[in-house]
């Protein structure tokens, strides 16, 4: 098995690593997303989805298994390749100027320069997020005998979640913009017909990351209405 | 060229360093009576005269053909690989792209694996080890009659000379912000993996290219593609993406294995 140790310890073998985890994640948040819209249907049609994905446990588990599996070896690449590539260059240069055409403004591009960062702080958001679902944790009160409707909407608008959801969300879609793209270039994918498109379907997946998770913490300040699901729910949170 | 012609004056910071253990520093100069129609180069050798007649030393920089094609030339100035120019090396960059009083930074490639040997010369010995791992064909191909004697496509033809332009100048590890030799090793394994008489050994080749790649110390790719961006020669990063499947086919689908140790030093 030395040839796979051999595999996983090149640059590109890791880079393989990062980038087939990096598109399971992609898919899982295209499910994750498409369940949480349903907030928008209705509590009933959300709580239903909740419902059916909780009782079907050993599934549950096996999807939990793989994504936490997926989450440590994206997060081991990233780290590990980063120190390797920081390391690489141990004197700089005095002054730096791209020869990109699209780097012209600043910010266009610049989501592959921040991948690292962008990753840290939806890594926090992930925790944040985990800890107030999965955990309840410091919600027991609040959320004691509420629909799995009601403690989504509980949790999104609250003050201090309000300003984490959006800030991750955001970080989310701007690491998928890059990311997505990357992941096929890292896998072998590239085809002059195909390439751009992976391009423009990137950015696009990452502006529907960012909208689209941020939108109940941002819903549920201006227009309460729409996740006001119970009165325990109401603005006196 | 008239000798009115020689109006520009520079204002250069120059990287200077005595050798691979020195320090290093910058240092100022002014360069006069330089003509718009001088290469980069030339303007150097300006400066070299000048610096020569004080009684200085001259600045190191490598240089061969001074016609784009050797890839000996490349220094990064003001912060881009052979300067703003696409698709061109510094010595045919011409000095009509800069302004009158203009001040230049110029620096030597900055990465581990290509140490400074003095001034603005690097040592890049290490993508000739890269070449050495695997980057030619082991069985005698023929003369030029025989290479026509072998059908290739004309359409893998092309696309492998879109590979093989590149004159391993190190302008791809200078931009990339990681260090990384990719676009080079990329070249070298893609310009080989569409030919025929490379494709006996077109497994055993890229796992021993990215091995020694590896231990020369060069950062991973990170897909920024500053590098095609820089290249002087057009590479593409679609080439990135050739290595990356021939790297993935050649662990998981040939018995090959890589010949060299992956670990640096």
């Amino acid at each position: 098995m030395s040839w796979l140790t051999g595999f996983l310890k090149s640059s590109v073998g890791r880079k393989f690593v990062m980038a087939i985890t990096g598109l399971f994640l992609c898919f899982f948040l295209v499910v994750h997303l498409s369940g949480n819209l349903l907030l928008y249907v209705g509590a009933d049609a959300y709580n239903h989805y909740a419902h059916q994905l909780h009782s079907n446990e050993e599934l549950l588990m096996i999807a939990e298994v793989l994504l936490f599996g997926a989450f440590a070896l994206h997060i081991y690449m990233a780290f590990s390749t980063t120190i390797e590539n920081i390391s690489a260059r141990k004197k700089s240069y005095r002054v730096v100027e791209s020869k990109r055409d699209d780097r012209a403004l600043p910010l266009t591009s610049a989501a592959d320069q921040t991948m690292m960062i962008t990753g840290l702080i939806g890594l926090f958001f992930l925790l944040v997020h985990i800890s107030d679902f999965k955990l309840e944790n410091g919600w027991e009160e609040a959320l004691a005998g509420q629909s799995q409707a009601q403690k989504a909407s509980i949790i999104v608008s609250d003050f201090t979640r309000i300003i984490i959801y959006v800030l991750g969300s955001v970080a989310l879609g701007i690491h998928v913009s890059h990311g997505l793209g990357s992941a096929c270039q890292t896998i072998g994918f590239n085809h002059p017909k195909y390439t751009p498109t992976v391009h423009l379907i990137s950015k696009i997946f990452g502006v529907i990351v960012a909208v689209g998770f941020s939108s109940f913490s941002v819903v549920s300040q201006f227009f309460p209405d729409v996740l006001n699901f119970a009165e325990t729910a109401s603005k006196s949170l | 060229m008239s000798d009115s012609d020689h109006n520009m004056t520079l204002t250069l910071r120059v990287w200077r360093q005595d050798n691979s253990e020195a320090r290093g520093k910058f240092v100022d100069y002014k360069v006069n009576r330089i003509s718009p129609h001088m290469s980069f180069l030339e303007m150097l050798d300006v400066l070299n005269e000048q610096l020569i007649a004080q009684g200085e030393e001259p600045v190191a920089f490598d240089h061969d053909c001074r016609e784009g094609i050797c890839g000996a030339c490349g220094v990064m100035i003001n912060g881009q690989a052979h300067g703003p120019d696409k698709e061109t090396t510094t010595c045919q960059l011409h000095m009509r792209r800069f302004q009158d009083g203009q001040k230049v930074v110029v620096e030597p490639w900055r990465a581990n694996a290509f140490p400074v040997v003095k001034d603005l010369v690097v040592d890049r010995t290490s993508f000739d080890r890269i070449m050495g791992a695997g980057g030619y064909v082991s069985v005698n191909t023929g003369q030029a009659q025989d290479g026509n004697c072998l059908p290739v496509a004309r359409q893998d033809q092309e696309s492998s000379l879109d590979a093989a332009v590149c004159i391993g100048c190190g302008a791809c590890v200078a931009s990339c912000k990681n260090a990384s030799a990719m676009l080079f090793t990329s070249a070298k394994v893609s310009h080989l993996a569409q030919l025929p008489q490379g494709d006996p050994e077109r497994p055993q080749r890229v796992l021993d290219m990215v091995a020694q790649m590896d231990a020369e110390g060069f950062g991973g790719c990170s897909n920024t593609y500053e590098c095609e961006a820089a290249c002087p020669a057009g590479v593409s990063v679609e080439h990135i993406a050739r290595l990356n499947r021939e790297y993935v086919k050649a662990s998981f689908c040939s018995s090959a294995q890589p010949t060299i140790q992956a670990s640096a030093d």
